[in-house]
């Protein structure tokens, strides 16, 4: 069951709203798990980028926005990524098509994507299809 | 000349009801008071979906509370802020952490209060406006007392085990294993 006021409202919600707060929430996660695993501090970790912990405070707590210049530092410093970018990959079918997929690194490894053995094309299950698409 | 005001508020009789249970990774309760026709978190939400000036961040919060936290991420540390220096007389217990959803992008107004039991079970209570520096200076002390008294039952509740965790199903049941919860 879910209470009918949230249904509604979230019905209402623009999709852009639910985008931005999803990767808000990644973000968020993502450095202060890299800072635990780190066992830095926000202190240490403003020394190591040479600002003040009020600043990292006000990153890590909402006050101020991430910018891409921000998380650029805080990824250079920590040494891991922090967001990543889908990439699209072209490939050739087996009729002889030159077509596309895009990788979603966050999503999780699905063991049933391999080349046929003695194939260099890659096998896409039906349920990727979608996202393949003949190219030029 | 200075007046003060202490607010002293009594919590009654209130049923723990499921708020939301379709959500991948966390089960979300709310209070109801008894009598009450609606529980503290859809009066919250409610109140402020009616109102142009936070209908937006009402929906950035109930998406970060359903989507972020309810299909994502669970209701780890990371997205929940404890209070530890605010809450005088709030026993801690384990995992259990008293505090807010931490959904605090730049200068965003509202804060919604919560008891963190595992993390994926969650007590939502009522929230509000915060306009001061903490909690105690902002308009919403009533509500922000108001929750300190309903996580205070229930952790007790768990503490003399009249209230038990069902971590398999993600619920909360009494001590007679029945799923309505009054206390």
């Amino acid at each position: 069951m879910r209470s009918k006021v949230a249904r509604r409202i979230l019905a209402e919600t623009p999709e852009e709203t639910k985008i931005f707060v999803n990767l808000y929430a990644d973000i968020l996660v993502r450095i202060k798990q890299l800072l635990k695993e780190k066992e830095l501090t926000q202190k240490s970790f403003a020394e190591k980028l040479d600002k003040r912990p009020s600043e990292i405070n006000k990153w890590l707590t909402g006050e101020h926005n991430f910018t891409l210049k921000s998380l650029a530092k805080m990824q250079a410093e920590l040494g891991e990524p922090i967001i990543n970018v889908s990439k699209r990959v072209g490939f050739v079918g087996n009729e002889n098509l030159k077509k596309h997929f895009t990788v979603y690194k966050n999503e999780s490894v699905d063991p049933s994507i391999k080349f046929d053995e003695g194939q260099k094309t890659l096998r896409i299950p039906d349920r990727y299809q979608p996202l393949a698409y003949a190219g030029e | 000349m200075y007046f003060c005001l202490q607010i002293k508020i009594q919590v009654n009789i209130f049923e723990l009801e499921i708020w939301d249970n379709e959500a991948k990774r966390c089960t979300f309760y709310t209070v109801r008071e008894e009598g009450a026709e609606q529980n503290e978190t859809d009066a919250f939400f409610e109140k402020y979906e009616n109102d142009d000036t936070y209908r937006e961040q009402i929906q950035e919060l109930l998406s970060f509370v359903l989507d972020a936290i309810g299909d994502r991420h669970g209701a780890v540390d990371e997205l929940f802020n404890r209070y530890e220096n605010e809450v005088a007389g709030l026993p801690s217990h384990g995992r259990l952490h008293f505090g807010e959803v931490h959904y605090y992008f730049p200068n965003f107004p509202l804060r919604l209060y919560a008891l963190k039991i595992t993390n994926e079970i969650v007590i939502l209570f009522g929230g509000g406006i915060k306009d001061g520096k903490t909690n105690q200076e902002s308009s919403l002390n009533y509500k922000w007392i108001e929750a300190c008294n309903y996580a205070k039952r229930i952790i007790q509740s768990l503490n003399d085990d009249t209230l038990i965790i069902n971590e398999k199903d993600r619920t909360l049941l009494l001590f007679n294993g029945s799923s309505d919860i009054i206390l």
